[in-house]
C-alpha cells in the first residue's frame, strides 16, 4: 500500500482537467486524506492548454511532489506544454488517449522509460456511456478510483452535488462514464498494485481552500476594514474575497482606477485609522513603489500583498517565481526599512498575514507580504485552526495626556509614537511625505531628517529578534545547511526529510522574514555549518546576495537558484546535498594529509 | 455626525506660517476654505484635508483639521479611501493644476463616476509653480515657459469642461477677485452631497503671466448668476465653460438638481444590508469547510 500519490494531468482548456482535480482533491478530503493541487495554465484565457497536479497522502504534506506516479496525458501536444512541471520518470504510470494514435511503445517522452505506459480509449468511452466526450474527465476519475482507490464514492457524491441543478440526466451520465472508467481500471489491473493506504484522519472535518483566499480571510480576521486593489493574475482572488465578504464586517473594498489608486485609498484608509491594505502582484508591486514610500514617512501601517509571478514586466504571469525580493525589499527611493514576510504554504498564509497586520499595526510601517503564484493558487486540504492562539495588535492610539499638546512624531523610548486619526478630538495633526519635526510641521533641516530616518528604523530593531519567525529543522549542529522561503521552502522540508532518512546530517532554515535581515539568527544558523545552499527561484540568486550584503556568509554556503517556472523537485536537492557531503568529506581527506 | 457649534474662520487658521510668495493667490484661497468653513461649522476634528505635492498643495498645513501633504497628483486616491473608511468625516482635496490634471488626471473621472462625496479644489495658475516655472496641463498654447523656450505647441486642458464631460454633480469657479464669492462657492460645494469641483484662478504672482494676475483676470470676469445662467442646465454650462481661458465665469456652472446617491453612502447600505450575514470572526475559516 502507498502512503503517498503525486498525480499529474494534462489536456486542453474544454476537457475539464482542472475541474477534475478539484473532485479528486475534494473526494480525497472527503475520505481523510491530505491532499494539495496546482494548476497551470497557458496565457490563453479559453481554451488553450490547462493541467493540474494533486498530490494525496496519509500525512500531512509540505509539497506539490517532485516526478509523478501517474500522469494522464488527454493529449500530448498540451502535456508536453508544462515540461517540468509534470516530469515523468521511471517510476510513472503513463495514462492517455488511445484516440491519439499513438503506439504505447511510441509516446513522446524522451530519455525515461515509465514503470507502464496505458492507452485508454478515454473519449469513446465517454461518448458511448454519457453520450458526449465533455464526460472525459469523468471518466479519468472513475479510472483513478479504479486503479488508486481514491475517491470511489466520494467523488460521484461531489459531482452529484455539483450537477444536481442542472437535472438527473446529466448526473446519471456522469454516474455511467464514472463507472466505465472504474470497471476499465479493474478489467486491466496495474502491473504493481499502487493503492493508496487508507487514511487515519477518515471522518474528520477537512478544510480547503487556495492561498488567495486564505490570505483574504486571515486580513479579515486580523481585522481588516478597507481594500484598495487592482486586478492582476495571479492576486485578484484577494480582492474578489473582500468583495464578497468584508461589507459583513463593516468594512468596504474599491476596485480603483490603477495600482496607484488602489495603495493610495489604502493609505487614506489608514489615516483614518482602520486597518487596510493592498494586494498586487509584479507590475503593480512597481506602480505602488511611491506610496509604500510614504506611507513609511508618514508612519502609516498598510499591508501589501505581492503574489509574484515570473517577471520582470509581464514576465510569466501564470508562472510562479521569487524575484520580486529585491523589488519587496528595497523598491521607493530614500533610507527605508520595510518588513518583508512571506508564508510557505496555504495553511501558514493564515498566520503570516495576521504577523504582517501585526507588525504594521505595532510599527506603524508598511508592510509586504510575498506570496507567490503557486502558494496562492494551490488548494491545500488543512485540518480545521484554532483560530485563538492569533493574537490581534491595534496600533498605539493616544491617551488623553498624549492628546494635550499633542505631537504625532514624538519621539519616544521605541520610537513608536501614539497615532489619531480623524475624528479624534485634540488629535489633528499634517501627515505628509515631506520631512517632519515631531508636531508634523514640515522641516529640511538635516539634522531632524537624521533623528527621523534613526526614528523610522531604529524602530525594527526589535523585530529582528522574533526568533518565532524563522524556522529551523533537522539537526542544529548539522555541517550542511539549507536556506529556503517561500513555495521553495515546501520542497526543501521535503527534501530534509529524504536527506535525513539517507543519513545526511543536515538542516534546513525558512525566514518567514525576509526584511529587515535578521543578522543574529542566520549566524547563529550558520555557526556549525561548513556546507550550503540557499535556494530560491530567482535568476539572478536575489537571497543569496541579500544575505551576503548583511553577513558573511560561510566560504562553503553557495547559491543554487534558477528562474521560475522550473519547480525545484526535492529529489534534486538531495542529490546537490550529497554532493555536498562528498565536497566536505574531500576537504577533511585534504586536512588529514600528513604535514612534511 | 456631531452637533456644530459656533466656529470662527480663525479657528480653522493653524499655526503653520504660510511660505507662498506675498501676494500668492493661494493666501485667498486658504482664507476662502477658512470662510467657508466656519460657515458650515464643523469642528476641525471631523475635517480631513488631503492634497498632493505643488506650491498649493501646502493648504492643509496652513489649515486647522486632520491634514495629509501627500504625493504629487495623488490627493484624490487618498481621499476617497478615508472618506470610504469614514463617511462621516467631511473630506476636503486641493491641490494644483499640475497636480490634478497632468500627473494625477486620471483619478479624477473615477472619482466623479464613483461620485464620491468630497469636495475638489484646484488652485489654477496655468503654471508649475513648485518646480519654478515649467509649463503645465492649463498653459496655453504658445505660452513661453522655462521648459518651452519657443512657446508650447500643445493645447491646454479645459478644466471646466473636463469635469462636466465625466458627469460631475457640481462645478464650479472662483478667484481671488471675489473673495466672499469664492467662499460661498466653497461652501456651497462641500454642501453639495456627492463629488464637488471647484476651480479656482489663483495667479501665481512669480512665474504667472501677467494676464493672469489679479488685475487682468478682474477685467476678463463675469458672474454666472449675473450672466442669468441658470446652474441646473448642464449643456448651458457646457456651453460657458468652453470660454475657460478667455473669460473668467464666477459662481456655480452646474449643480445636479437631483443628486446621485454617493457612493459611500451605498458602501453603508451595503455594509447594513450585509452585516447578518457575518461568520464571527474567530470562525472565518468555516468558509472553507466542504461539506
Ligand atoms: C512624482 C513626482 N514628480 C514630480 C514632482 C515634482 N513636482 C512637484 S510639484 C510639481 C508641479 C507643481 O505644479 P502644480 O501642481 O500646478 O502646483 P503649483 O505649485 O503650481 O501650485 C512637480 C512637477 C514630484 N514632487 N513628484
Ligand atoms: S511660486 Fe507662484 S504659486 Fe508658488 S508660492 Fe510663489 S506665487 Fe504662489
Ligand atoms: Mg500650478
Amino acid at each position: 500500500m502507498r502512503k503517498d500519490l503525486v498525480f499529474g494531468m494534462a489536456g486542453s482548456g474544454g476537457d475539464g482537467i482542472v475541474s477534475a482535480g478539484d473532485s479528486l482533491l475534494q473526494a480525497a478530503a472527503a475520505e481523510g486524506y491530505h491532499g494539495v493541487m496546482t494548476k497551470s495554465f497557458g496565457s490563453q484565457i479559453r481554451g488553450g492548454e490547462s493541467s493540474c497536479r494533486v498530490r494525496i497522502s496519509t500525512t500531512p504534506i509540505l509539497n506539490p511532489g517532485g516526478n509523478l506516479d501517474v500522469a494522464v496525458a488527454l493529449n500530448w501536444e498540451d502535456f508536453l506544454k508544462f515540461g517540468a512541471e509534470l516530469p515523468v520518470a521511471g517510476t510513472t504510470v503513463v495514462i492517455y488517449e488511445a484516440a491519439t494514435g499513438i503506439k504505447e511503445t511510441e509516446i513522446p517522452l524522451v530519455g525515461v522509460t515509465p514503470l507502464q505506459v496505458i492507452a485508454v480509449p478515454i473519449a469513446a468511452m465517454a461518448k458511448e456511456t454519457a453520450g458526449t466526450e465533455r464526460a472525459k474527465n469523468t471518466v479519468v476519475l472513475g479510472l483513478i478510483a479504479g486503479w488508486f482507490g481514491i475517491g470511489a464514492v466520494a467523488v460521484m457524491k461531489g459531482i452529484r452535488k455539483k450537477l444536481a441543478k442542472k437535472g438527473e440526466e446529466l448526473v446519471e451520465a456522469n454516474q455511467r462514464a464514472f463507472d466505465a472508467g472504474r470497471a476499465f481500471a479493474m478489467e486491466h489491473p496495474l502491473k504493481a498494485s499502487m493503492n493508496v493506504a487508507a487514511s487515519e484522519t477518515k471522518g474528520q472535518v477537512k478544510l480547503i481552500t487556495d492561498g488567495n483566499d486564505m490570505c483574504g480571510a486571515a486580513a479579515i480576521f486580523a481585522g481588516c476594514q478597507f481594500f484598495g486593489g487592482y486586478p492582476i493574475t495571479p492576486s485578484t482572488e484577494i480582492m474578489q474575497f473582500f468583495t464578497d465578504h468584508v461589507w459583513k464586517y463593516g468594512g468596504a473594498v474599491l476596485q480603483a482606477e490603477d495600482e496607484i489608486a488602489g495603495i493610495g485609498a489604502a493609505v487614506g484608509a489608514s489615516f483614518a485609522g482602520k486597518k487596510a491594505m493592498t494586494a498586487t502582484s509584479g507590475p503593480g508591486l512597481s506602480l505602488k513603489s511611491e506610496m509604500m514610500g510614504l506611507a513609511t514617512i508618514a508612519e502609516l501601517p498598510l499591508v501589501i500583498v505581492d503574489v509574484q509571478r515570473g517577471g520582470p514586466s509581464t514576465g510569466l504571469p501564470t508562472k510562479t517565481e521569487q524575484s520580486d525580493l529585491f523589488a519587496a525589499a528595497f523598491s521607493a527611493h530614500g533610507d527605508v526599512i520595510r518588513p518583508v514576510l512571506a508564508p510557505t504554504s496555504v495553511a501558514d498564509t493564515f498566520r503570516i498575514t495576521i504577523e504582517a497586520f501585526n507588525i504594521a499595526e505595532h510599527y506603524q510601517t508598511p508592510v509586504i507580504v510575498l506570496s507567490d503564484q503557486e502558494i496562492a493558487s494551490r488548494k491545500e486540504t488543512l485540518d480545521p485552526i484554532d483560530t485563538s492562539q492569533f493574537k490581534i495588535i491595534d496600533r498605539l492610539r493616544p491617551a488623553a495626556a498624549d492628546l494635550v499638546d499633542y505631537k504625532r512624531f514624538k519621539q519616544t523610548e521605541n520610537h513608536i509614537s501614539p497615532i489619531s486619526h480623524p475624528g479624534m478630538l485634540g488629535g489633528t495633526y499634517l501627515a505628509s511625505g515631506i520631512e517632519h519635526v515631531e508636531s508634523g510641521a514640515p522641516t529640511n533641516s538635516g539634522n531632524v531628517h537624521q533623528r527621523m530616518n534613526d526614528k523610522r528604523t531604529k524602530k525594527f530593531d526589535p523585530l529582528k529578534d522574533r526568533k518565532d519567525l524563522f524556522e529551523v529543522t533537522g539537526n542544529p549542529d548539522a555541517p550542511i545547511a539549507m536556506v529556503a522561503w517561500g513555495s521553495v521552502a515546501g520542497v526543501c522540508r521535503e527534501a530534509l526529510a529524504m536527506a535525513q532518512a539517507e543519513g545526511l546530517n543536515v538542516k534546513l532554515l525558512v525566514p518567514y522574514l525576509l526584511y529587515p535581515v535578521a543578522e543574529n539568527v542566520y549566524n547563529d544558523y550558520f555557526a556549525s555549518v561548513q556546507k550550503g545552499l540557499v535556494i530560491e527561484q530567482t535568476h539572478l540568486a536575489q537571497t543569496f546576495k541579500l544575505l551576503r550584503m548583511h553577513l558573511d556568509l560561510p566560504k562553503g554556503v553557495t547559491s543554487l537558484a534558477r528562474s521560475g517556472a522550473n519547480p525545484f523537485l526535492p529529489g534534486e536537492i538531495v542529490a546537490a546535498l550529497h554532493r555536498l557531503l562528498s565536497e566536505l568529506q574531500r576537504s577533511h581527506e585534504g586536512n588529514l594529509q600528513p604535514q612534511e | 455626525m456631531s452637533a456644530t457649534c459656533e466656529f470662527q474662520a480663525k479657528d480653522y487658521k493653524s499655526d503653520l506660517k504660510p511660505i507662498w510668495c506675498p501676494g500668492c493667490g493661494d493666501f485667498s484661497v486658504v482664507q476662502g476654505i477658512y470662510r467657508a468653513l466656519a460657515a458650515i461649522g464643523r469642528p476641525p476634528h471631523e475635517i480631513a484635508f488631503v492634497s498632493g505635492i505643488g506650491c498649493s498643495s501646502r493648504i492643509p498645513g496652513y489649515t486647522t483639521a486632520y491634514g495629509f501633504n501627500s504625493v504629487h497628483g495623488r490627493s484624490l486616491p487618498i481621499a476617497q479611501g478615508i472618506k470610504l473608511a469614514n463617511p462621516d468625516l467631511l473630506v476636503l482635496a486641493a491641490g494644483g493644476d499640475g497636480d490634478g490634471f497632468s500627473i494625477g488626471g486620471g483619478h479624477i473621472a473615477h472619482l466623479i463616476r464613483r461620485n464620491i462625496d468630497i469636495t475638489y479644489i484646484v488652485m489654477d495658475n496655468q503654471i508649475y509653480g513648485l518646480t519654478k516655472g515649467q509649463l503645465s496641463p492649463t498653459s496655453q498654447k504658445g505660452r513661453v515657459t522655462c521648459t518651452s523656450r519657443y512657446g508650447s505647441m500643445e493645447n491646454p486642458v479645459n478644466p471646466l469642461l473636463y469635469v462636466l464631460a465625466y458627469g460631475a454633480g457640481f462645478v464650479a469657479q472662483a478667484s481671488p477677485t471675489d473673495l466672499a464669492g469664492m467662499a460661498a462657492t466653497i461652501e456651497e460645494a462641500i454642501r453639495y452631497p456627492g463629488f464637488a469641483f471647484v476651480n479656482i484662478q489663483s495667479p501665481c504672482v512669480t512665474y504667472g503671466e501677467e494676464a493672469q494676475q489679479i488685475k487682468g483676470l478682474k477685467a476678463i470676469s463675469e458672474s454666472l448668476k449675473e450672466l442669468g445662467h441658470n446652474p441646473e442646465d448642464r449643456l448651458a454650462a457646457m456651453d460657458l465653460a468652453q470660454h475657460y481661458g478667455e473669460k473668467l465665469h464666477l459662481g456655480v456652472f452646474y449643480k445636479n438638481p437631483e443628486p446621485q446617491p454617493t457612493y459611500d453612502a451605498l458602501v453603508r447600505e451595503r455594509q447594513a444590508l450585509l452585516s447578518k450575514d457575518a461568520l464571527p470572526k474567530e470562525r472565518i475559516l468555516d468558509l472553507f469547510i466542504k461539506k
